[in-house]
C-alpha cells in the first residue's frame, strides 16, 4: 500500500502530527529497517509515516556510570562506542546480534522498543539492565520502567500521542547476552538469554528472549542466584528454575521442549561470563 | 584469475535479467492462488482492469484470442482452466505503468476457488509404505523397480541385515537474482529476454505452451544472476509474452524474493528406506525403498524418480540388489532442477548407510569404502561399464588427510568421510562457430554465462588449449536463439564436457584448414602477440591476415563449425522390472572430508575445516575447479546444515524468505582445501571432467558421519539443525 | 498525500536533484529505475542479503530499507562510483584478483560493503571483526572462500 510521510524539524510539530493522525494509521519512522518490512509483508498497514530524523535524539550521552540512548541513535553508533562494549558488555553482544552492519547503521532501540518483537535481541538485555523508557507528549514526561513498558508481542506502554525520547540505563553492570540460532550468523534467536549483576553486589537479574508473547524477567532464576560468584549449585537452581518458567511455545524456529533444553545451558553460559567479567574487572589489572 | 567477465562485474555495469529496461515499458504482476487445491468457479478481473495504471490484465479465457494458433498445449496451460493445483499458483496477470500499480491491481482479482482435499504429505499419502504399494494410487506418478540377482539369497545367507530410514528436506536454489524477463511481441516474432539458463530450452518450452513455431520465438539469454538449476526452463516467459501482446508494449516480469520462494520449482522432500546384508565384512546386497515428493505437475517426474534410485546403491560394487521408487504427487509446485537435484540427499543417505555398517562392524569407514568403491570397468547398477575413476585415489588421499587432521585437533573433534558421484550431462548436445580474424578468435554459441565461469572461461580454455591462443586473443560471443548456433544450456555440468567438445571440433577443423592453406600438416598451432595472430608451423609463420580471402576478411573471418551430440547411451535392460530408468554418462567422484565439532548442551555443529578431493580428469583452469569447489561446498553446508523448506498442513511454504529459509553466511564458513585428482580422464575435452555439480554432493553425509565421530550419534535427517543434533543426543 | 518535493542528492560526487519522488520511494529504487544506476543490486528487499548496499554519507546502508526522502542531502556512493575512492579502488584490485565474483549479482552488494567497512573501521580493524561484519552479505556461487582472501589481502596491505 502506498503511503505518506512527514519529517517534522522538533518534537512539537512531531506531536502535532501525531494528534492528528489516526491510531493504525500512521506509524513512527525511525530507522525504518523493520517498519518497512512490515509494511511490505502486510504486518503493518500504516498509510501515514512520521519520519523523527530531524528530531534531536540521535545521540548517546553517559552520566557517570548511567547511559541515556536517544531513540533515534543508530545501533551501530553504540555498538562503535568503546565504553558500551567496556562498561554493558551484555548490551553490546545484544546489539552485534541484530541484524547486520548495514542495517545497524540506520536501526535504533527506539524503533526495536516500540516494535516490541517477541524475537528482539535488545529487549532481554534491557529488561536485565533495568533500562527506564523515557516518553514524551504534548502532555509533559513520563519515565516509564522496561519491565511495564513492553506489555505483550508488539504491544506497549506508549500513548497515542507519545514519542519514545530516550533509554535510560541507569548504570553499568557486569552483563552478558547469549543465544541459540539455527545459523550462528544473522539469524533470529531461538531463545536469548540476558543476565545482569548488581546492584546490590550479588543480586542477579537474568530475562529471556524468544518466548512468547513478550520478553520476560525470570525472578524463580534470579532468586536461586544468591553470590557474586555462583556456585555450580546455585546455578543448576536457577538454570532448572528457567526451564521451568520461562512461557516458551513451538514455532517455526524451534520446539518448546528443545527451547526448554536450551534455556538451561544459556543461563549456565551467561551467568558464568558475567561472573567471569566482573571478576577480571576486580582483578589486579582490571578495577577502575 | 582469468574471466573476461570480472571487471564490468566489479564495476556495476553489467545487465543482468533484473536490469532490464526498454522505453514505453510495462510492469507486470501476477494473481497467485489463495488456496493449495482447488476447483476453480470464477476468476474476475473487471477491477484489476479499472485499478489506476493498469493497462492489461489476463486471465485462461483470454489466452487463446492472443495466440495466433488459438491454443497451446492443453496438457500444460498458462493459467489453470479448472483446478489450481499448488497455493500461490499464478492464475492471472496484470500489466501496468508501474510496479506498485501492477502489485496494488494484483490485490484486487476477485478469485472464487472451491476448495478440495490436499496431499502434502508423500508418507500419508503411501500407506504401505516402506512397502511396495499394494493397490492402484492416484498420487503416485511415477513407478519404478529395478533388480539384480538374487536378493533374497543374499539377504538369507547375511551376517546381518542393516536396515534403516533417512528422510531429507526440500531445498530451493536462492539465486541472488530473482527470475525476471522482458518480452516484446512485434508482428509475428514473441521475443523475450530472459535471465535463464538454456535459451533454447526456453524456446521449445515457449513454442510447445504456446502453439507457436521456433522460428516465431527468439530468447535472448541475458547475464544470469545465479541459476543452479532453478533458470532452466521457462517459468515467467509465457506470461510476460502473453501481456506484451495483449498490450502491444515491451512488458518486465520479476518476481519478488518472496514469489521466487512461493512459485520456484525446487527439490522437494524424500524418503528412503535402505537395507543392506552383510557377510565378512561385505555388503553382498542392498534392497532401497524410496518415496520421493514431485509437488503437483511435473513433466520429467519419470527422470527425477528414475535417475534419481539408482544413486541410491552409491559408487559401490553391490552384487544384488533391488530398487524400487515412487514419485508422489502433492500439493506443492512441482519439483525442478537444482545444483545435482537430489544427490547431495541420496549421497547423504547412501554414505550414512555405509558409515553406519562400517561402525557396526568395528571397520575403518574409509578402508570399508575402499573395499566396495568402483573402479575402471565396474559395472553401474544398470549395468553399464564405467571409465577411468579416481574416486579410489581420491578416498586414498583422504584417509591420509583424516591421520594428519586428527593428529592436531582437539579430541573432541570428528571426521567425516563423504563419498558421492555425479553422472555428468554430456549426452545433450551443441554446436559451436569460431571465427578467426587477423586479431582474434571469436567462439558464438547459445549458452549464456550464469556464474561459473564454464562458458567465459571453460570454453576459452578449450580453444585455448586446441589452438595454442591465450585466453587474451579469445572471446565468447552471445546470442540469441535466431542467430545463435543451437546448444541445450547450462545444465548437467555439461558446459565444458559437451559444448566443449564442439568448440573443439570447430577448433580442429579451424586447424585442417589452416594447414591447407599453408601446406602443412600435423603441427599447426596459433600464437598471439598481443596485437595480432599468426599461424605457426614448422617452417612457417605467416600472420592470420595473410591467409584469410577479401570475403572472409570482410565477413568476420575464417568460419568453422563443430557439432557434438553424445552417442545414445545403453544399458542392461534386463535389470529393469518397471518404469523409465535413465542411464550414467560420464561418472564424475569426489570425495570430502569434514572436521566438526558438537555442542553436547544445545546440538549446534561447528564446521572447523573441510577437503574436497575431486575426479576432475584433466583441471583445464585449476582456479576455476577451486572456485566451484569451494562454491559447491558451501552451498552443500547449507543443505547439510540450515537450508529446509517448511510447508503448513494447508499447503503454504512457511519460510518463503532470507530469515527463515537460511544460506551459509560468510562467517559460517570452515577454511576449504580442495585437491583435484588427475590422471583419470573424463569423455570432455582433453580428459576434462564436469565440475559444477559435484561439489555439492558429497557435503551432507561428510558432515552427518563428522557428527556421528565426534558424538556416536547419528543423524537420519537434513538438515542437521541444532534441535535435530540434539534429539539424535537424546538432549530431549 | 503531500505534494512530492524535489529532493538533492550527491551521487557518486555528483550533486542530482530528483523531481516528484513519491513518499513511499524506496533509495534502491531511486538509484535504478528513476538514475539509471543499476550496479546496486535488488536482491530479498528485506534487509536480509546486502545486494542493494550503498555508502550513505560514508556509512554502508541497505538501499531496499530506507526511504528516498530519509537520505534528502545526503552524499550517496553507489558501485559505479565506488573505484574514484583509494580504498574502493583497493577493493576492487583485490576482488578481482581473488577471482572473488561468479556470477556477480552479489559483488557490488560486497564491494561497498567492504569499502564502508574499511573507512569505518579504519586499518586497525581485526580480521575477524571485518568477516564478521561482512556476514550481512550473502553469496551463493564462491562460497566465500574468495572473498575471505581478498578481506585477507586487502588488511594484510593496509598493516
Amino acid at each position: 500500500m502506498p503511503f505518506s510521510l512527514s519529517t517534522p524539524k522538533d518534537p512539537a510539530e512531531a506531536f502535532r502530527l501525531l494528534v492528528a493522525g489516526r491510531p493504525g494509521e500512521t506509524a513512527l519512522l525511525a530507522g525504518g529497517t523493520a517498519l518497512l518490512r512490515d509494511l511490505d509483508e502486510g504486518q503493518n498497514h500504516a498509510t501515514h509515516l512520521i519520519s523523527l530524523r530531524k528530531l534531536p535524539w540521535n545521540r548517546h550521552a553517559w552520566k557517570g556510570e548511567a547511559l541515556e540512548i536517544g531513540s533515534t541513535e543508530p545501533l551501530r553508533t553504540l555498538e562503535n562506542d568503546p565504553l558500551v562494549r567496556a562498561r554493558l558488555p551484555g548490551l553490546h553482544q545484544a546489539i552485534e546480534a541484530v541484524g547486520s552492519v548495514a542495517l545497524r547503521h540506520r536501526a535504533t532501540l527506539g524503533g526495536n522498543l516500540g516494535r516490541a518483537s517477541p524475537a528482539s535481541d535488545l529487549i532481554p538485555v534491557l529488561l536485565a539492565l533495568e533500562a527506564l523508557v523515557n516518553l514524551r507528549s504534548p502532555r509533559g514526561q513520563r519515565v516509564v520502567d522496561i519491565e511495564q513498558f513492553i506489555i505483550s508481542s508488539r504491544q506497549t506502554a506508549r500513548e497515542p500521542d507519545e514519542l519514545i525520547e530516550s533509554v535510560s540505563i541507569p548504570r553499568a553492570l557486569p552483563s552478558a547476552y547469549v543465544w541459540q540460532r539455527v545459523r550462528p550468523s544473522n539469524d533470529i534467536s531461538q531463545v536469548g538469554v540476558a543476565v545482569a549483576l548488581g546492584p546490590p553486589p550479588g543480586r542477579w537479574r537474568v530475562a529471556l528472549g524468544g518466548v512468547s508473547p513478550r520478553p520476560v524477567r525470570l525472578p524463580e532464576a534470579e532468586e536461586a542466584l544468591v553470590s557474586r560468584r555462583p556456585s555450580e549449585a546455585e546455578v543448576e537452581l536457577a538454570a532448572q528454575a528457567a526451564a521451568r518458567h520461562a512461557p516458551f511455545v513451538t514455532d517455526r524456529r524451534a520446539t518448546e521442549g528443545y527451547r526448554r533444553r536450551l534455556v538451561t545451558t544459556l543461563v549456565r553460559r551467561a551467568v558464568r561470563s558475567t561472573a567471569e567479567h566482573r571478576a577480571r574487572r576486580a582483578g589486579p589489572k582490571g578495577g577502575r | 584469475m582469468i574471466r573476461s567477465d570480472l571487471a564490468a562485474k566489479l564495476a556495476g555495469r553489467t545487465t543482468f535479467g533484473a536490469d532490464l529496461d526498454r522505453p514505453g515499458m510495462l510492469w507486470a504482476a501476477l494473481v497467485l492462488s489463495p488456496v493449495a487445491h482447488g476447483r476453480i468457479r470464477r476468476v474476475d478481473l473487471s477491477k484489476v482492469r479499472k485499478a489506476p495504471g493498469v493497462v492489461v490484465a489476463i486471465t485462461a479465457p483470454d489466452v487463446e484470442k492472443l495466440l495466433p494458433k488459438g491454443s497451446g498445449d492443453p496438457e500444460r496451460p498458462v493459467f489453470p482452466t479448472r483446478e489450481v493445483l499448488y497455493r500461490h499458483q499464478p492464475i492471472a496477470a496484470i500489466a501496468a505503468r508501474t510496479l506498485s500499480e501492477a502489485r496494488a491491481a494484483a490485490l484486487l482479482a476477485e478469485v472464487d476457488i472451491d476448495p478440495l482435499p490436499i496431499v502434502d504429505d508423500i508418507e500419508t499419502v503411501f500407506p504401505e509404505w516402506p512397502e511396495p504399494s499394494k493397490k492402484p494410487n492416484s498420487a503416485v506418478v511415477a513407478h519404478v523397480h529395478a533388480r539384480h540377482g538374487d536378493l533374497e539369497a543374499a539377504f538369507r545367507e547375511a551376517e546381518f541385515v542393516h536396515s534403516e530410514t533417512y528422510r531429507t528436506a526440500g531445498v530451493h536454489q536462492v539465486a541472488l537474482e530473482t527470475h525476471a524477463c522482458l518480452a516484446e511481441v512485434e508482428g509475428a516474432i514473441w521475443r523475450v529476454t530472459t535471465s535463464t539458463q538454456s535459451p533454447f530450452s526456453v524456446r521449445e518450452d515457449l513454442s510447445s505452451q504456446l502453439g507457436l513455431p521456433e522460428s516465431a520465438v527468439v530468447v535472448e539469454g541475458s547475464w544470469v544472476g545465479g541459476g543452479f538449476g532453478g533458470k532452466t526452463s521457462a517459468l515467467l516467459e509465457p506470461f510476460a509474452l502473453l501481456l506484451a501482446a495483449a498490450a502491444g508494449a515491451p512488458v518486465r516480469l520479476a518476481l519478488s524474493y518472496r514469489e521466487e520462494f512461493l512459485l520456484g520449482r525446487t527439490t522437494l522432500p524424500c524418503v528412503v528406506r535402505i537395507e543392506s546384508s552383510v557377510a565378512k565384512g561385505r555388503v553382498t546386497g542392498r534392497r532401497v525403498r524410496m518415496l520421493l515428493d514431485c509437488g503437483s505437475t511435473m513433466p520429467s517426474r519419470d527422470f527425477a524418480t528414475g535417475y534419481a534410485i539408482t544413486f541410491l546403491l552409491g559408487p559401490y560394487n553391490v552384487d544384488t540388489f533391488e530398487v524400487e521408487g515412487y514419485g508422489l504427487r502433492t500439493n506443492k509446485p512441482p519439483f525442478g532442477p537444482h545444483r545435482a537435484p537430489l544427490i547431495p540427499q541420496l549421497t547423504f543417505v547412501i554414505d550414512s548407510h555405509m558409515d553406519s555398517i562400517a561402525r557396526r562392524l568395528s571397520v575403518d569407514p574409509i578402508a570399508f569404502r575402499r573395499a566396495h568403491v568402483w573402479h575402471e570397468g565396474d559395472s553401474t547398477a544398470l549395468g553399464q561399464r564405467i571409465g577411468p575413476s579416481g574416486i579410489d585415489s581420491a578416498l586414498e588421499r583422504a584417509e591420509k588427510t583424516v591421520l594428519r587432521w586428527r593428529g592436531n585437533a582437539p579430541r573432541e573433534h570428528g571426521f567425516g568421510i563423504g563419498v558421492g558421484y555425479w553422472s555428468t550431462g554430456v549426452s545433450a548436445g551443441g554446436e559451436a562457430r569460431l571465427r578467426l580474424t587477423p586479431q582474434e578468435l571469436v567462439i558464438e554459441q547459445g549458452e549464456r554465462e550464469i556464474g561459473s565461469g564454464s562458458v567465459v572461461r571453460g570454453l576459452v580454455a578449450v580453444a585455448e588449449r586446441s589452438l595454442g591462443l591465450p585466453a587474451s586473443a579469445i572471446r565468447v560471443a552471445y546470442s540469441d536463439t535466431a542467430s545463435a548456433p543451437f546448444d541445450s544450456g547450462v545444465f548437467g555440468s555439461r558446459t565444458v564436457g559437451a559444448l566443449g567438445q564442439a568448440v573443439q571440433k570447430a577448433s580442429e577443423e579451424l586447424v585442417r584448414e589452416l594447414e591447407a592453406r599453408t601446406g602443412t600438416k600435423g603441427s599447426l598451432r596459433l600464437e598471439f602477440d598481443g596485437r595480432s595472430i599468426r599461424a605457426v608451423a614448422s617452417g612457417l609463420r605467416r600472420p592470420i591476415a595473410e591467409l584469410l580471402t577479401p570475403e572472409e576478411l570482410n565477413e568476420g573471418g575464417l568460419k568453422a563449425h563443430g557439432k557434438f551430440y553424445g552417442p545414445p547411451m545403453k544399458f542392461d535392460e534386463s535389470r529393469v522390472v518397471a518404469g523409465s530408468f535413465y542411464p550414467v554418462a560420464d561418472v564424475v567422484g569426489a570425495v570430502h572430508l569434514a572436521e566438526v565439532s558438537v555442542d553436547r548442551e544445545t546440538g549446534a555443529v561447528k564446521v572447523h575445516r573441510y577437503a574436497a578431493f575431486h575426479d576432475v580428469g584433466v583441471a583445464l583452469d585449476m582456479a576455476m575447479v577451486r572456485a566451484q569447489v569451494e562454491g559447491g561446498v558451501v552451498m552443500g553446508l547449507g543443505t547439510a546444515l540450515t537450508e529446509e523448506s517448511l510447508w503448513s498442513s494447508e499447503g503454504s511454504l512457511r519460510n518463503p524468505g532470507l530469515l527463515d529459509y537460511r544460506l551459509p553466511r560468510l562467517n559460517d564458513v570452515p577454511p576449504i582445501e580442495v585437491y583435484p585428482v588427475e590422471g583419470f580422464p573424463g569423455a570432455g575435452p582433453f580428459g576434462a571432467k564436469g565440475v559444477g555439480e559435484p561439489p555439492i554432493i558429497p557435503v551432507p553425509a561428510a558432515v552427518a558421519n563428522a557428527v556421528a565421530d565426534a558424538t556416536g550419534a547419528r543423524v537420519f535427517e537434513l538438515p542437521l539443525s541444532p534441535e535435530r543434533v540434539a534429539r539424535a543426543l537424546k538432549l530431549l | 498525500m503531500t505534494a512530492p518535493p524535489t529532493i538533492t542528492l550527491t551521487v557518486n560526487g555528483r550533486t542530482l536533484e530528483c523531481r516528484r519522488v513519491p513518499d513511499d520511494e524506496r533509495l534502491l529504487d531511486t538509484l535504478r529505475w528513476r538514475l539509471g544506476l543499476k550496479g546496486t543490486k535488488e536482491g530479498c528487499r528485506t534487509g536480509d542479503c546486502g545486494a542493494c548496499t550503498v555508502l550513505v554519507d560514508g556509512e554502508s546502508v541497505l538501499s531496499c530499507l530506507a526511504l528516498t526522502h530519509t537520505v534528502e542531502g545526503s552524499s550517496l556512493v553507489t558501485v559505479e562510483g565506488i573505484a574514484a575512492e583509494p580504498l574502493g579502488k583497493a577493493v576492487v584490485a583485490a576482488f578481482q584478483a581473488e577471482g572473488a565474483v561468479q556470477c556477480g549479482y552479489c559483488t557490488p552488494g560486497f564491494v561497498v560493503a567492504l569499502t564502508g567497512l574499511l573507512k569505518e573501521r579504519g586499518p586497525k580493524a581485526s580480521r575477524e571483526e571485518i568477516l564478521a561484519a561482512l556476514s550481512g552479505n550473502l553469496c551463493r556461487c564462491t562460497g566465500y572462500s574468495p572473498i575471505i582472501r581478498a578481506t585477507e589481502r586487502l588488511l594484510e596491505k593496509h598493516r
